[in-house]
């Protein structure tokens, strides 16, 4: 038996009623895309796209005018498919007059869990999100950052297959943007499948392995997105210590060629994130897997 | 990876509980129970309260802990009553705000769980703070009790000594005065008080689920709790006075009305208890099964809209 995708669309439509329930309004038009499991798929879109209503479907929060929607091969509208799905809302608010420890335990029972099992993925996941020092601090009193955290860590909480987010750093500074965008690397290397919706493009470009582009509730395009970033008909070279003669050699040498255009050379560029974050290092985290910065030519 | 069961039970009662728990953590945390405070300050202040002696020197011990009794449970039912109302009317529509139903439906919790964790939580946080409520009323009935029966014994035997009484007044008088200390028949009505609170809760509970906001929900449910109290007596005389009234249409749709409006004046049976008549069990039997009817209509009625609601 073939296994299921982690998340399959099909044909998805969603109505909601206009005001004064005159006409309806279409947020989701014939949307269709899988995701294999363990792979990162983004959902990019402008605001009001129709990313957040696709999302409310597969997660069964909305029903489905047409289509439907499946989690590992289970319908979406039953609550059964959400067994295996940890989700982070956009801007998540949780019980502020819970601890994060009071939290993650919440959320832990009410998916079955249980003592010493939950105690344990308790520890481990403030751990995790480093908030071990804040356990016992309410929740009212934690900053959009550290609320983003224990999002994270509570739609991790029952070791998921699929992890469904939305716009997950919305709010975080850069330090805490880069702890969660190295945290999805890290869940992608463990084989979970993690399904993104953002409108912030060079974060979904560092962590995705797939991409789907909606607009006005239409899935425009679709693909890989190397496939789907790369310019066929340009090479780029990346020197280090290059003596600047040997760049006019290099570029005598391509333009000799008929039909070769020398665009530029000059020194990349590091992201104004790379900056920030070379300037006001993040705090040593053992599981942080080393990321690449990002740069340009 | 999971160790759970493979499929996720139609309905749960740990989970029910789960949310209950944190349902009344919530509310407890809202320093609710600061109520009781109130509540042992008037007890406090109405237990140095003496009735001048105006009325007949046989009424007096009587009239004393009526007056006890009447205003401390009005304040247990006024708590009840609010508190049925406000924190249902509070939790749904917030959750909604906050996105917290998000995280939670998010996870493998049924919507019937979720509306019967939230109700059962307020129901809990009722019953508690009632329960303390009761115990304070009960220790300080049965000291004013013993004290006002003490004082009325010694006037009885004054009496009798001068030849005015008998030892059958003596008795009547000590029975009188029994009769309004912490009978069985107060616990009973006690327990109305909560059944009441329950009812309301519930109809909070079902106009929480179509109405996005706090206020409006409040507002509705506090209507529906007054005509509740009106809605029998102008059913019956509706039905009395209209020759409409032999129309079986008529008559469904009068009944349809009391089960849209609670009747509440059934609870009516606490006031009569303040006033020291005796609440039999068969009557107490059946206010217990109408509030669970109308609680058990209200919650299923929550859930069919519920189900269907687009978060």
């Amino acid at each position: 038996m073939s296994t299921p995708p982690a998340v399959e669309v099909h044909n998805l439509v969603k109505d909601f009623r206009g005001p004064l329930r005159r006409g309806t309004i279409r947020a989701v038009n014939k949307v269709s895309f899988q995701i294999a499991p363990g792979e990162v798929y983004g959902l990019i879109g402008p605001n009001g796209s129709g990313k957040s209503t696709t999302m409310k479907a597969l997660l069964g929060l909305v029903a489905p005018t047409a289509g439907r929607c499946a989690i590992f091969g289970k319908d979406a509208t039953k609550v059964d498919s959400r067994r295996e799905v940890g989700f982070l809302p956009e801007n998540p608010y949780f019980y502020k007059h819970l601890s994060g420890r009071e939290t993650l335990r919440f959320f832990g029972k009410l998916c079955g869990m249980r003592d010493p099992e939950l105690r344990n993925r308790t520890n481990e996941l403030l751990e995790l999100v480093d908030l071990t020092e804040a356990r016992h601090r309410r929740l009212g009193g934690y900053s959009k950052g550290m609320l983003q955290r224990i999002g994270l860590a509570q739609a991790l909480v029952q070791n998921p297959r699929l992890l469904v987010l939305d716009e997950p750093t919305a709010g975080v500074d850069p330090i805490g943007s880069r702890q969660i965008r190295d945290l999805i690397l890290e869940l992608r290397s463990q084989g979970i499948t993690v399904f993104l919706c953002s409108h912030l493009l060079e974060q979904v470009q560092q962590v995705c392995d797939r991409v789907g582009i909606i607009d006005r509730g239409r899935l425009v395009r679709e693909g890989r997105l190397d496939d789907l970033v790369a310019i066929e008909d340009q090479t780029e070279i990346v020197l280090a210590n290059a003596p600047p003669e040997l760049i006019e050699d290099l570029r005598r040498l391509a333009t000799a060629r008929k039909g070769v255009r020398w665009i530029r050379s000059g020194h990349p560029r590091t992201t104004l994130e790379g900056l920030f974050l070379r300037e006001i290092p993040a705090p040593a985290r053992p599981t942080n897997p080393p990321h690449p910065e990002p740069g340009a030519s | 990876m999971n160790q759970h069961p493979a499929r996720t039970p139609f309905f749960s009662p740990r989970r029910v509980m789960i949310l209950a728990g944190n349902t009344f953590t919530q509310l407890v945390r809202m320093k609710i129970f600061y109520f009781l405070l109130i509540f042992i300050v008037i007890a406090i202040v109405l237990n140095f309260f003496r009735l001048p002696h105006t009325v007949g020197p046989e009424s007096v011990g009587a009239e004393e802990l009526r007056s006890l009794k009447s205003p401390l449970i009005g304040v247990m039912k006024l708590f009840a009553v609010i508190l049925g109302i406000a924190a249902t009317a509070l939790l749904i529509p917030r959750d909604l705000e906050d996105r917290t139903l998000y995280t939670i439906l998010a996870k493998p919790v049924p919507r019937l769980d979720y509306l019967l964790g939230k109700f059962l939580g307020v129901l809990a946080l009722i019953l508690v703070g009632l329960a303390a409520m009761a115990i304070l009323l009960n220790v300080v009935l049965h000291f004013r009790t013993q004290e006002i029966l003490a004082e009325r014994m010694a006037l009885a035997d004054g009496m009798i000594e001068r030849g005015y009484w008998t030892e059958a007044d003596r008795q009547g008088e000590r029975l009188e005065v029994l009769r309004h200390g912490p009978t069985w028949s107060l616990q009973g009505a006690l327990l109305a008080v909560f059944l009441e609170a329950a009812v309301i809760a519930a109809a909070a509970l079902l106009i929480s689920t179509f109405s996005s906001s706090t206020l409006f929900t409040v507002v509705i449910t506090t209507l529906v709790y007054f005509i509740g109290h009106f809605v029998a007596d102008g059913r019956e005389f509706w039905l009395r006075t209209s020759s409409l009234g032999e129309d079986l249409t008529v008559h469904l749709a009068s009944r349809a009305l009391v089960v849209m409006f609670p009747d509440f004046r059934p609870f009516g049976v606490v006031d009569e208890a303040i006033a020291g008549q005796a609440l039999p069990p068969s009557v107490l039997g059946a206010l217990a099964l109408s509030s669970f009817f109308y609680v058990g209509i209200y919650v299923v009625l929550s859930w069919f809209v519920f189900s269907d609601k687009e978060i």
